[in-house]
């Protein structure tokens, strides 16, 4: 009896040992190659691969069909937005607008951040500390309600919709392949948090000239831009380092790192909320005052196409953005939001001004405008899938 | 001999320092714009040394040479290739070895950038005897020679936790004696 009992459990763990080897005997042709195989990153030189949640690793089909809800207006409570309504491929995936506009015409508080290299950001938004995975972010946009950005109902009606699309069913069963119900919340966020990963811009001529070695691909004034951007005095690099020019940049190899935050004293109102609400940076997360004013380091790459800056669009221009650093804060002389910005209890002590010349102006917005990739703007692999012919 | 770093000290040379040593940086900050021209070629050894030591790059490609591996914040590795700056301390006669002693251990050696940037080290980290830190002063980064705002020279301290002593446009170092 013992014995019986003995072998048939031995039985049982052999096969049990033996079911990953089978599964992935099983499995193996379709994850040999097609739409099942694992995302080619295809990075240049001098950039390290993003980390990517074990719980949704990167393949082609998930990232094809994020490509595609990305751009699906049906993503919308009324057909009238989807996520590239604010990330516009034209615009580094901003859209131009002091703050975001939603599907039924509510104002976001915040400006729209770019997607470009955002698979590199330690955290999402411009002042949620907690907000880590694009899986998780972009339920917010989905979802949320104050503001509505898509307005999407948790009950699902949205996945009635793509599941009556032809392209859907054939995209969803290639990037889920197995499942019996592929059109799921998880699954939607998992395959638009795929396409989000995969928009890189590392072809900027800066890039061509600092990891690609070719001396004539910016300019001389560029080239003292750039030199002024990394100096003590300017210090710009101190918080825009990096080789995505922002100090919230995590990595495959240092996917951890400890995210900073920045008061760079655009406001300085009256009372504990020196900002104006409900823009309040990390304050809002963590009550503490001397948290007011913090927002995260947006990357600077393409800068040039994502004006107007700062979280609330407040800043037209980059000449303008200059200005501000060189003064050390923005001083605002009227209006509910007057003060000196300079003087912000919780302003970073590296913003303390500087003084520039007209030259260094030019050469710095000379180096700033070479950080445009215009290949990722154009990019058909981040483009459009419904317009395309 | 080629030596990595240990994979908890990661090298942030680009990002905001944290620690102490930026404190000392930020305190000797003489604030300058940095002189857009390129800058010569040249690094000057100088201060209480029997006489000041000049050298060029070709100058140091004929010396004893090592690479660093490093990693930066953000995950970026990085070779950097040049001269340890205790063989260039050496060979400019500062207080090292059996001379460093006594009244010399109250040495240091001032490092200073283009910009105007300045670090200190004393003689003792850098000593084998005392230290060992292996800092290097590179002139070439992934096997090309540094240029702009890295170069045509900079420091590399592998031992340290933040990068805010890998000085760049590295162009003086001056030893300081305390003690005479």
């Amino acid at each position: 009896m013992t014995s019986a009992v003995q072998m048939r459990r031995g039985v049982l763990l052999a096969l049990g040992m033996l079911a990953p080897v089978l599964l992935t005997w099983w499995s193996a042709p379709a994850a040999a190659g097609g739409a099942s195989a694992p995302y080619q990153w295809r990075l240049p030189q001098g950039f390290p691969k993003p980390p990517v949640p074990a719980g949704n690793p990167m393949t082609e089909a998930k990232v094809e069909l994020g490509r595609y809800l990305f751009y699906d207006t049906r993503m919308s409570v009324n057909g009238k937005a989807s996520c590239a309504t604010c990330h516009r491929q034209s615009l580094a995936f901003t859209d131009g607008r002091p703050t975001g506009i939603g599907a039924t015409g509510e104002k976001h508080s915040r400006s729209a951040m770019s997607l470009v290299n955002v698979a590199y950001a330690g955290v999402l938004t411009w002042s949620n500390p907690q907000m880590k995975t694009l899986e998780d972010q972009a339920l917010v946009p989905m979802f949320g309600r104050h503001p509505v950005e898509l307005g999407l109902s948790k009950d699902g009606d949205f996945l009635t919709r793509l599941r009556a699309e032809p392209k859907y069913r054939e995209l969803f069963e290639q990037a889920f392949p197995g499942e019996m119900d592929p059109f799921t919340v998880t699954n939607v966020t998992h395959a638009i948090a795929c396409f989000e990963r995969s928009i890189i811009s590392a072809r900027s001529p800066y890039d061509r000239y600092h990891f690609g070695g070719d001396d004539h691909a910016v300019s001389e004034s560029a080239k003292r831009g750039e030199i002024l951007f990394f100096s003590q005095p300017l210090s710009c690099f101190r918080c825009h380092g990096g080789f995505n020019f922002s100090d919230a940049t995590v990595s495959e190899r240092n996917p951890s790192r400890q995210i900073e935050f920045h008061n760079t004293g655009l406001y300085n109102l009256a009372g504990i909320l020196s900002y104006p609400a409900p823009n309040t940076g990390i304050y809002e997360y963590t009550q503490k005052p001397s948290d007011v004013g913090k927002f995260k380091t947006p990357t600077l790459r393409n800068i040039a196409l994502t004006a107007p800056y700062m979280h609330d669009g407040s800043v037209s221009s980059l000449t303008d953005v200059l200005d501000h650093y060189a003064a050390g804060g923005r001083t605002i002389h009227g209006g509910p939001d007057a003060g000196v910005g300079h003087d912000n209890p919780n302003k970073d002590a590296l913003i303390g001004g500087f003084s520039l010349s007209d030259r260094d102006r030019i050469d710095l917005i000379a180096f700033l405008k070479n950080l445009t990739d215009q290949e990722v703007i154009h990019d058909q692999r981040f483009a459009d899938p419904w317009t395309e012919k | 001999m080629r030596y990595k770093r240990r994979p908890s000290f990661l090298l942030g040379f680009a990002v905001r320092p944290l620690c102490i040593v930026a404190a000392i940086g930020a305190s000797l900050l003489c604030a300058q714009t940095p002189d857009p021209q390129p800058a010569p070629a040249t690094l000057t050894i100088t201060g209480d040394l029997p006489s000041s030591l000049v050298l060029k790059a070709e100058d140091l490609s004929k010396m004893p040479r090592e690479t660093v591996s490093v990693q930066d914040q953000d995950g970026t590795k990085v070779d950097y290739e040049g001269v340890l700056l205790l063989e260039v301390l050496k060979r400019a006669g500062a207080p090292l070895g059996n001379q460093l002693r006594g009244k010399a251990l109250a040495s240091y050696v001032l490092a200073k950038a283009r910009d105007g940037y300045q670090v200190v080290f004393t003689l003792a980290e850098i000593d084998p005897a005392f230290g060992n830190e292996q800092i290097l002063i590179a002139d070439r980064r992934n096997g090309k020679p540094l240029f702009g705002y890295q170069g045509p020279f900079r420091l590399v301290c592998p031992g340290d936790k933040a990068g805010a002593r890998s000085v760049r446009m590295l162009e003086t170092l001056e030893i300081v004696r305390l003690q005479k």
